[in-house]
């Protein structure tokens, strides 16, 4: 029996392991590729071609990396929670569908607009619209899955075969095709905009010289955007302490907790306008970035046990023990290396840049 | 009616043929590619001779378009599994999440680490370190063919797991890992990225002659790619070959519908040794309508024996059947683009030791040169051709003898799925044509032959938009 036991504690503690670092993962994904991705949403208000350009050109060099936080985020839920990867992507195939699609358009707008001559515009606006879609459905996703979905057991595509290995154990997504569509969902998406919005400006007055139109225009919009988005984070809170079960650890007994992060969460808000108001460009992007870190971790926290809230337990939806050692055996260690290498891309790419940026052919 | 034929499950699988069919058009290009520059970005620094760095930033031009497609349709693939094929996923994660997992994070984010650096890097990074972003490139994507072979190898021959709770548990990771049909099908696969890219070069190279635009250039790249050749496509044709044999001993059914192979034994009792070269099929009736044999020669393909016996679909239920028609025909178009390359690459090599090697002696060869620029389009088919036949082959399994492709579905609709497929249809054809288009229009351009070469004195002072950085610039550079 203690042999069980023992395994089962092992089990629990390394799925715990590969939660946190899914949590990192998302994190990282949101805060770099989030700005990304707003950048992208504010060039839609950019009314010449080669200021488009310009905002391309500010990420041509971390785009691809940014965006690959999410495969990687994706590639760890296969990897440590099988179950949860087979059943989530199947419930969300609508909003991950549509911000594939956003995703596909943006990547090759990045390729294409600087060799097009009749078709700028047209590759202009599919990476402004691809990244807009991204952002709304990909917060789509999210609201979806804080949601949860109904789940049965028995063949996915209701063929009954009697003795079937692989029905009668394992539950699978029984909803249907709309299955994520609420008000709430809905509404976690244009907060993903409005965030990603915000992050989007801030950056690119981290990567512009601040005498040049398109910082002016990105600072204008990022105040609006601060505005906007502590409302859409009021909202957001006050609508999941009412729908989610798990919220009301927020008021339980370890609510002082929960009031120390608010209350860090608002100061790093308060830092975060001071610096931009001040022209300080950069700790403004990093207050943000600070911003999204513990929302999300306190996101995280709240869902505990639970990956997918009322849905997926951590242990219930990791594998099996042995294959879980074995992904953290071979695959821990690389998880520095690959946050040193990323640091050191972006690093190279830090220079400030003026409007004219976009005339550079690479 | 049998169930691997409902709409739904059709779907399924017509929705996920045809991301990954659009997605290998732009992978192997990258991953043979990225040796290529790898090794015109060192001829440069090795000899300092400038026409190397030529040749290596135009194809990089090209390389990057090829690469934006490859990470726009590859996303898709990384979250389709658990789309389209949840319980399969689910079933298989313990192996198959596991190794997907170890792709993206030793492979993916390793080679979009250093994508930019590569891409973008010129003169910000010193040349040793720009070196050293290229390689890391060319090796990360070749990891990640190697995991990606890994997985899809193992769901053709299964080895190392048990199947417990509805779960493919892993018993032996060495032998999951190292299935018998990854050891010769990576190779095989990574042999083919070579081999496309090589015909890449070489067809652009030819297209530059034939149309007398820098033409010395191109010459210059012509011998190595076509030395390279000589070596690579027969080498191709013998993996070829050695994994025909690995999947006649572990995947009979694949083997039989690959070569229309419907009856073990003649009615006199014989063992049928017959090659099929074409033939009309009728998978209902269990033979062949009309069919072109050339006896013995599928025993000395399968077994190198003279009279071996080769297992024939009549062995095998029904239910457990794959299509004919696909793996037949799609078989026999790889394997005959496989002998013309070998036939290009001999050819090549024979002008050279004449002496036709000079951008003007080429040019009394237009067939040739003509024929090169048609060579680049054979392997993309070569590579279509092959995975269709080792993924339909497979049918009616999705875990060969294990678990069955309909057992693998996700819970879909049919109106869910075919939006699916017409989005896809939309917009991995934005994708191909936008980037077939920008190919032609950078081809058309040429090399940029007299911007100045990066770290050298004329190439410091730094143009359009870029400001100078607000401190030190990183400290790598080393000056040759």
């Amino acid at each position: 029996m203690d042999g069980i036991n023992e395994i089962l504690r092992i089990h629990s503690s390394l799925g715990t392991f590969w939660w946190i670092l899914l949590g990192l993962f998302f994190v990282i994904y949101i805060v770099l590729d989030g700005a990304d991705l707003g950048a992208g949403v504010f060039s839609l208000m950019l009314k010449n071609e080669n200021d488009r350009a310009a905002v391309m050109a500010s990420m041509a060099g971390t785009w691809d990396a940014n965006e690959t936080w999410l495969v990687v985020a994706g590639g760890v839920i296969f990897g440590a929670f099988p179950l949860v990867y087979g059943s989530t992507f199947n419930y969300l195939m609508i909003p991950l569908m549509f911000a594939l699609w956003g995703i596909i358009s943006r990547a090759v707008a990045f390729e294409f607009h600087v060799h097009a001559k009749g078709s700028k515009a047209f590759w202009g606006k599919m990476f402004g619209l691809g990244s807009l879609v991204a952002a709304f459905f990909a917060g789509v996703a999210l609201g979806a899955t804080l949601l949860g979905f109904p789940m049965s057991k028995g063949n996915a595509q209701g063929i009954q075969v009697a003795n079937d290995p692989f029905v009668n154990t394992v539950p699978h997504f029984s909803g249907n095709a709309l299955s994520f569509l609420s008000p709430f969902s809905l509404w976690t998406g244009i907060a993903a905009v409005i965030a990603g919005g915000l992050a989007g400006t801030l950056y690119l007055c981290a990567r512009f010289q601040q005498d040049d139109p398109i910082y002016q225009k990105a600072y204008a919009w990022a105040t609006t955007f601060s505005y906007l988005a502590l409302v859409a984070v009021v909202v957001t809170l006050v609508w999941s302490y009412a729908i989610m079960p798990d919220a009301a650890k927020w008021t339980g007994p370890g609510w002082i907790g929960w009031l120390i992060l608010l209350l860090a969460i608002l100061f790093s808000a308060f830092r975060m306008m001071m610096a931009h108001a001040a022209h300080r460009d950069f700790p403004a992007l990093l207050w943000c970035g600070a911003i999204v870190v513990l929302m999300w971790g306190g996101m995280w926290a709240t869902n505990f046990p639970y990956i997918v809230p009322q849905t997926w337990t951590i242990a219930a939806g990791a594998n099996p023990a042995n294959d879980l050692a074995i992904l953290t055996l071979f695959m821990t260690g690389f998880v520095p290396v690959m946050i040193m290498y990323n640091a050191y891309q972006i690093w190279v790419f830090r220079h400030r840049l003026t409007h004219l940026a976009g005339y550079e052919s690479h | 009616m049998i169930l691997e034929n409902t709409l739904p499950i059709l779907l399924s699988r017509l929705d996920f043929a045809f991301i990954t069919s659009m997605h290998i058009l732009w992978t192997p290009v990258t991953i043979g590619m990225s040796w290529l520059l790898f090794f015109l970005e060192w001829a440069w620094l090795r000899s300092g001779n400038e026409k190397w760095y030529r040749l290596q930033r135009f194809f990089e031009k090209l390389f990057i378009v090829n690469f934006g497609a490859g990470v726009a349709t590859g996303v898709t693939m990384e979250m389709a599994f658990g789309i389209l094929y949840g319980p399969f996923s689910q079933a298989v994660g313990p192996f198959f999440g596991n190794i997907l997992g170890f792709e993206t994070i030793t492979a993916f984010m390793y080679e979009a680490g250093f994508i930019g650096l590569m891409i973008f890097g010129w003169g910000k990074i010193g040349k040793g370190m720009h070196l050293f972003s290229t390689f890391n490139v060319a090796l990360s994507s070749s990891l990640s063919a190697m995991w990606i072979l890994v997985a899809n190898g193992w769901m053709q021959s299964p080895t190392g797991v048990v199947l417990k709770n509805g779960l493919f548990q892993v018993t032996n990771w060495w032998t999951a890992i190292f299935n018998p049909n990854f050891d010769i099908g990576f190779p095989h696969m990574w042999i083919a990225t070579l081999e496309l890219a090589l015909f890449f070069f070489a067809a652009v190279s030819a297209w530059f002659i034939l149309k007398n635009r820098h033409a010395d250039l191109f010459t210059t790249l012509l011998k190595p790619t076509l030395l390279a050749l000589i070596v690579i496509t027969p080498l191709q044709i013998f993996i070829g070959d050695e994994l025909g044999r690995e999947v006649a001993a572990d995947q009979p059914t694949s083997l039989a519908a690959m070569e229309g192979h419907f009856h073990t034994y003649l009615a006199n009792g014989k063992p049928d040794t017959s090659w099929n070269l074409i033939a009309i099929p009728d998978v209902a009736a269990g033979k062949n309508l009309f069919s072109i044999q050339i006896p013995h020669v599928l025993s000395l393909l399968e077994t190198h024996t003279w009279n071996g016996v080769v297992t024939g679909m009549d062995h095998f239920p029904v239910k457990d059947r794959p299509n004919v028609w696909v793996p037949f025909y799609a078989f026999r178009i790889m394997v005959t683009i496989g002998f013309f390359l070998f036939f290009m690459a001999l050819w090549g090599n024979l002008l050279r030791l004449r002496g036709e090697f000079t951008a003007d002696r080429l040019r009394r060869h237009p067939n040739f040169l003509r024929l090169m620029v048609f060579s680049g389009f054979l392997p993309y088919l070569a590579v279509w051709t092959g995975w269709w036949t080792r993924e339909i082959g497979r049918q009616p399994w999705v875990v060969y003898d294990l678990m069955r492709t309909w057992q693998g579905v996700s819970h879909m609709s049919v109106s869910a799925e075919s939006l699916w497929f017409a989005g896809y249809i939309v917009f991995e054809l934005m994708v191909w044509g936008g980037a077939w288009y920008f190919f032609s229009r950078i081809i058309q351009k040429g090399p940029d032959v007299d911007s100045p070469v990066v770290g050298s004195p004329e190439a410091t002072a730094s143009g359009g938009g870029l400001a100078q950085p607000s401190f030190a610039k990183p400290t790598l550079e080393k000056t040759r």
